[in-house]
């Protein structure tokens, strides 16, 4: 019993020892991260809205229970078993929507941000910089916390050279005949668009004359764009230019017109052609004289962005068509079968991203759609229209990009405003406003911006540069120049742009079009002497690319005078977020010249 | 009856202790021997961890797939034990016999049972050191990362194949010399390595080469192994373990047939 040899003894704890050691080593080697591991992933987008009404993409579906896992949607049901553990929303009383999508939109700047927060999760634009896309495009591939709505883009449209959508100061590829549509078409396919955009725009509808592409030429890309397997949809305003869109095989019409009402028979040969019609009635009824920006600006005036704010607040420089004719259209189209998107066509004046998407609604609601329909109109008719998986509906494994609204829509559409949540991808969207002010460089405390002793001096900013129509493709000209110290502006305003203008910019920031805060300033002051001709005074804000600048018209007679202008004056609505400060002479057209002085903000 | 049954429990203790010793003892006999033979040792460990190195991490990184470095561990783990449990038996038992070792330990009163003990535990502790240096190859330098669970299981399951592994050896140690063991454990060896896919997955074959697969306890096993990191092909685990039995069971009868003959 004591004579146990050591040797064995000694190599009994060796193994032990190994197999100890052995098993301390499987107790210690890595494991997943705690987000991968089962039941904990993405914890934050693993939750349950429970007891809601449903709106599925179709029909509306009360007493549902839904089931959010890994930012999709796991399960839809009534009186789901959802585990012990799980988040739970509470949706009585309240209708659960799919993530909307705004068929017909211009993403610049703060759009996608602003869309989201107004629940709009996923953007189809028809038209911006083709920079912006590439690079906002990425993220729709990824389920990731958001702050901005995924962007789908036809990137550049086609247009004829110094037509409709030339005038934004982009330069953009053009086209004159049909023989160029392939190459255009592989360029844009190159570049990333996700379908093809055609403007048949002549501007008859609007009073004015602007090239167009010809019949042939539209056809020509609406095929070009079906041989490279991208669809092509087509804006237009007049019904002619609807009947040739369509006979040539457009996809789409992104616009209703307003010019005149669509004969029965042409509707029924819409429907039958397969097109859909994203009629935008925010922007064609804007443009009529009929905006709803002033009312939904007031209904958000909270929280909307500066952005919202001011392009709500804008307003088309004159009226044309009829608001009624735009509704019966959309009407008649609707009757006959046409599939109706809503898309807002933001931001145009009296629209706001995401805003106006809820004002759509309602007038598409005044067109004769049902809630249903309207609302299917902004989520699963336009995702399955431009062939967009996951999204627009409600469904087992589609995105949890969903939006959940105080009330019942069904019964009244109007409710949609009134937003409890949004979640994209299954996080939970922030829906108050980043706060503006704060969030940009203070000015300085000097009040005096120049007074010209030293030449084109600014103490500080950029400085001062000519700004003319010339961005737009105008013809107008401006020169600058110091003389006795004071600022120098001669030029012409000439034709050739339907708003031209001539004259001096200051950028206040660092760089072109940099924002700074001149929070606790009231009155930009500045001496002045002219023809006695009308002058204006403009403010460009936190973004300077949203429409028409706040502007105020100011006197200048040959003898020098102040003139002092309250920033209150500027129709913005933080007038004290300031990028830039121009001195223009607008229409009629004619050769100018003032002198300026001692330019102050205090 | 009294001071009978009270002279039993006296006994016996030391008797099992004696023969506990008599195990341990042949067992550190043998994984020494083993040991310091580094024609067998430094191959037998350094092979597995090599190939998986070269196969399993540095290889994958060139676009082979993500979870190759995990799949990989599962089945050259596997075929970490597959050489020392083939060599152990299949050679040493055939060396151990004609060198004459084999008889001069019949003569001792050490029972025949811890011979083979010695023999199983010895390929077990050499597979245990290639599992742990494997799983530390795997985790440090593939990146792997398993539930805690799926560690200790598929440890386990590698581990379990020393069993099966260890009566193959033995039916041919039983059955040929020396000499000719060597030959025909690597005639077994290799191509059951690469058909039971511990190389290379074995969907990575052509189809007719993986009908062969079925037939191999290293492919049944690397299923199994694999199962515990939800990499297998889908087979029920009854299924191989079945297999595994019947082989096992199959292996050791042709083994005591071969062993009676050589005996007798």
């Amino acid at each position: 019993m004591t004579d146990t040899p050591p040797r064995s003894r000694r190599f009994l704890w060796i193994g032990a020892a190994a197999l100890a050691a052995f098993a301390a080593l499987l107790a210690f080697l890595p494991t997943p991260p705690e987000a991968e591991a089962p039941g904990e992933a993405n914890a934050e987008t693993r939750f349950a809205i429970v007891d809601t009404t449903v709106f599925d993409g179709t029909e509306f579906l009360p007493g549902r229970d839904v089931w959010i896992e890994d930012g999709r949607i796991h399960r839809v049901g009534q009186r789901l078993r959802l585990p012990d553990d799980l988040p739970r929303v509470d949706g009585a009383g309240r209708t659960l929507l799919p993530g909307m999508l705004d068929a017909h939109i211009h993403a610049l700047a703060s759009a996608l941000g602003d869309s989201l927060r107004f629940g709009v999760t996923t953007v189809l634009d028809q038209f911006t910089m083709t920079d912006f896309a590439a690079a906002k495009r990425p993220a729709r591939e990824v389920i990731a916390r958001a702050a901005e709505a995924d962007l789908y883009s036809a990137g550049t449209l086609a247009t004829a050279p110094g037509g409709h959508g030339t005038q934004f100061g982009v330069e953009i590829e053009t086209l004159e005949s049909p023989d160029e549509a392939a190459a255009f078409v592989a360029a844009r396919k190159a570049e990333g668009s996700d379908w093809i955009k055609v403007v048949s725009e002549d501007g008859s509808a609007y009073g004015f004359e602007t090239p167009a592409l010809d019949a042939a030429t539209v056809a020509a890309l609406i095929e070009a764009a079906h041989a490279e397997d991208l669809l092509a949809v087509v804006h237009v305003s007049t019904l002619e230019r609807a009947r040739e869109a369509v006979a040539a095989g457009a996809d789409g019409l992104v616009h209703t017109w307003a010019d005149e009402v669509i004969p029965e028979e042409d509707a029924h040969s819409f429907a039958e052609a397969g097109v859909f019609v994203a009629p935008t009635l925010s922007v064609v009824l804007s443009a009529a004289g009929d905006s709803m920006g002033e009312a939904l600006l007031e209904e958000t005036a909270d929280r909307a962005s500066a952005t919202q704010r001011q392009t709500l607040g804008n307003t088309f420089p004159r009226a044309s068509g009829s608001p009624d004719t735009a509704l019966e259209n959309v009407r008649r189209l609707h009757a006959a079968g046409v599939p109706i998107l809503a898309g807002t066509d933001a931001p145009n004046p009296g629209t706001g991203a995401g805003v106006s998407m809820h004002g759509e609604l309602r007038l598409l609601e005044r067109a004769g759609l049902d809630p249903a329909e309207a609302l299917a109109a902004a989520t699963s008719l336009p995702a399955s229209a431009f062939g967009i998986p996951d999204r627009g509906v409600i469904a087992e494994g589609a995105l949890a990009d969903l939006v959940l609204v105080n009330g019942d829509l069904e019964a009244d559409l109007t409710r949609s405003l009134d937003l409890a949540a949004v979640w994209k991808d299954g996080f939970t969207v922030d829906l108050a406003l980043a706060e503006d002010t704060g969030s940009f460089p203070a000015a300085p405390d000097e009040t005096l911006i120049s007074d010209f002793e030293d030449g084109l001096e600014a103490r500080f900013g950029f400085g001062w540069q000519v700004t003319t129509d010339a961005i737009s493709r105008g013809n107008s000209v401006a020169e600058l120049s110091v003389e006795d110290g004071a600022l120098l502006v001669e030029g012409e305003v000439k034709a050739g742009f339907a708003f031209p203008w001539a004259g001096a910019i200051y950028f206040a920031g660092a760089e072109p079009m940099q924002p700074l805060d001149f929070s606790g300033r009231t009155t930009l002051r500045f001496r002045v002497r002219g023809d006695g001709s009308p002058l204006f005074a403009m403010l460009f804000g936190e973004d300077p690319t949203a429409g028409i600048p706040p502007t105020v018209p100011f006197e200048a007679g040959p003898e020098w005078s102040v003139v002092e202008i309250p920033l209150a004056d500027f129709p913005a609505d933080a007038p004290e977020i300031i990028s830039a400060i121009a001195f223009v002479a607008q229409a009629p057209p004619r050769t100018f010249s003032f002198s300026l002085d001692d330019l102050e903000v205090r | 009856m009294t001071t009978g049954s009270a002279a039993a429990p006296a006994v016996l203790p030391g008797g099992r202790r004696r023969s506990a010793r008599t195990y341990l003892l042949e067992t550190r006999a043998q994984f020494l021997s083993v040991w310091r033979r580094p024609a067998f040792s430094v191959p037998t460990l350094a092979f597995p961890l090599m190939f998986y190195l070269f196969f399993g991490i540095v290889m994958p990184s060139s676009g082979f797939s993500a979870a190759a470095p995990t799949y990989l561990l599962a089945t050259y783990g596997v075929f970490a034990v597959l050489g020392p449990s083939l060599f152990g038996f299949g050679v040493g038992l055939a060396a151990d016999r004609d060198t004459g070792a084999l008889a001069l330990k019949r003569t001792t009163p050490m029972p025949a049972a811890a011979y083979f003990f010695a023999r199983v535990a010895t390929a077990a502790l050499f597979g245990v050191i290639l599992v742990a240096g494997l799983f530390l190859l795997g985790a440090y330098g593939g990146g792997v990362a398993l539930h805690r669970g799926q560690w200790f299981a598929l440890a386990g399951a590698i581990l379990v194949g020393v069993v099966p592994f260890s009566a193959l050896g033995l039916w041919i140690g039983a059955w040929v010399k020396a000499q000719a063991a060597v030959a025909i454990v690597n005639v077994v060896f290799l191509p059951m390595a690469l058909l039971s896919g511990l190389w290379f997955p074995i969907t990575m074959f052509p189809e007719a080469l993986q009908a062969f697969a079925g037939f191999f306890p290293a492919y049944h096993l690397s299923q199994l192994a694999l199962k515990t990191i939800a990499l297998d092909l889908g087979h029920p685990a009854l299924y191989h373990l079945l297999v595994l039995a019947g082989e096992t069971a199959f292996f050791l009868a042709m083994a005591v047939r071969g062993y009676r003959r050589f005996a007798g």
